[in-house]
């Protein structure tokens, strides 16, 4: 299977592949969907400019689940082409945006590295909205200091993103104290043996802390309801009337409306929007949404990151991409940066406090020691 | 089964039969896991709306000119007159 698409000019070794939801002109941007498809983007994102304005060669564009969506709790997890790209060594870097964890977690598996940066760091204008109060775009990279290296050339207050941190530049570096890694003792012993043990290992190189993650168990939960509320929302725009797919068959203008979207849309992206609906309804909102944003506060707040700088986490529990949506919830639900990386087992997911990326490479180079 | 018709019609989705099974039957697995949230009490928390712990500030309006109305028309299914075009909404 293709998993990239080499559409553009051949690209030298330091080029940097975009998931198709991120814009650039006159290019296709599909984000994986067919109701955009034909859709050409009529500007450059924020990172796009951003790479070309710090020379920066653009390598093309990665295929990618239908916006990203991945909700149905049975299905096999769709190959991130992002990662293929970057494990495959089409391009040094891919830029996407990983709202359900695909990305961070098949980094991990497939010898390469993920950075989620703190949200509000990165600017969005330009990339296909998925959830807003979530989405961030992020780096699949060979190693982590060459990601951040790519992170800092991309990262700073843009006016054309509303919501932003003001700080026009970021610097990413070795932090010059000991990390104290934060281990959830109930998670790791949801992994597996060998992943169980490498969690360990890493953590023996540090000076290591319990952290407790009380709500663990209604993480993918209050993902699911919250995420499922935007993607309904953002995927409304969708019409078939301003861009993107027009069914060739309609008689009246709400006929256009349904055929369009029932044609264009994918199943589980579908489900989505059903599912946000549904928890929008009068008859749910109380009972589903009001209560996610609730518990997404007491997820946030139960963090201590005074105790630890970062908490270790596997980068799977098991097989079922359910399951693992728990692992990579935390880090959207309270817009924290996360990287994800190779380590033994299935890999390790460490997220830290807000704007504190350094503690992430810090721990990360450490740990290579 | 839940029945979700009123929230597919909602969603302007008119999913042929098999799709609407399999839609219906995911959706069932991912509401009956929302039980899990229900021995929370997080009635003494605030909703928490946006994670970004900073106020608004407005500036002055400026005018910018990222796209033109013509390269906007370009994206539209069908276009007329520099309107996009939709069938008849009046009889």
């Amino acid at each position: 299977m293709d998993y990239y698409i080499t559409d553009y000019k051949a690209s030298g070794p330091g080029a940097v592949a975009l998931e198709s939801g991120i814009m650039r002109k006159n290019r296709p941007a599909a984000a994986g969907s067919g109701i955009l498809a034909n859709f050409a983007a009529p500007f450059d994102a924020a990172v796009v400019t951003r790479l070309l304005e710090n020379g920066v060669e653009i390598a093309g564009s990665t295929r990618m689940s239908e916006f990203g969506v991945c909700i149905a709790p049975d299905e096999p997890v769709p190959a991130s082409g992002a990662v293929r790209a970057v494990a495959d060594g089409a391009a040094a870097a891919a830029l996407c945006n990983d709202v359900f964890g695909l990305n961070r977690r098949q980094a991990a598996e497939n010898g390469v590295c993920y950075i989620h940066p703190t949200y509000g760091t990165v600017s969005r204008f330009g990339l296909i909205p998925l959830a807003c109060s979530m989405d961030q775009i992020g780096a699949v990279c060979r190693d982590l200091a060459d990601g951040f290296r790519l992170l800092s050339l991309i990262a700073g207050n843009d006016p054309n993103d509303g919501a932003m941190f003001p700080e026009k530049k970021y610097e990413y570096k070795r932090l010059d104290k000991k990390i104290r890694v934060g281990l959830p003792a109930g998670v790791v012993a949801m992994a597996d043996g060998a992943s169980r043990e490498s969690l360990r290992d890493f953590a023996a190189k540090f000076a290591a802390a319990d952290a407790e993650l009380p709500y663990f168990g209604a993480h993918r939960q209050v993902m699911t309801i919250l995420a499922c509320a935007e993607i309904s929302g953002n995927l409304s725009r969708y019409d078939g009337v301003k861009f993107g797919y027009r069914s060739p068959e309609y008689g009246s203008l709400n006929e256009l409306y349904l055929k369009s979207r029932t044609e264009g849309f994918g199943a589980e992206t579908k489900l989505a929007v059903i599912m946000g609906v549904m928890t929008l309804s009068r008859e749910e909102y109380v009972r589903r949404y009001d209560k996610a944003m609730r518990i997404r506060r007491l997820i946030r707040d139960s963090l201590r990151f005074g105790e630890y700088d970062v908490i270790a986490l596997p980068a799977a529990i098991g097989g079922s991409r359910y399951d693992n949506l728990a692992l990579y919830s935390l880090a959207p639900l309270a817009g924290l940066p996360s990287v994800s990386f190779p380590y033994g087992g299935s890999g390790i997911q460490l997220v830290a406090d807000v704007k504190n990326e350094s503690a992430l490479l810090t721990a990360w180079e450490v740990s290579r020691t | 089964m839940q029945d979700l018709r009123v929230y597919e019609a909602l969603s302007k989705f008119d999913m042929p039969e098999t799709e609407r099974r399999w839609v219906n039957a995911r959706a069932d697995m991912l509401i009956e896991s929302f039980a899990a949230l229900d021995g929370i009490d997080a009635s003494g928390a605030e909703p928490l709306v946006t994670v970004l712990d900073i106020q608004n500030v407005l500036r002055e309006d400026e005018v910018v000119r990222v796209v033109t109305r013509e390269e906007l028309l370009e994206a539209a299914p069908e276009q007329y007159d520099g309107y996009f075009q939709v069938p008849w909404t009046l009889e």
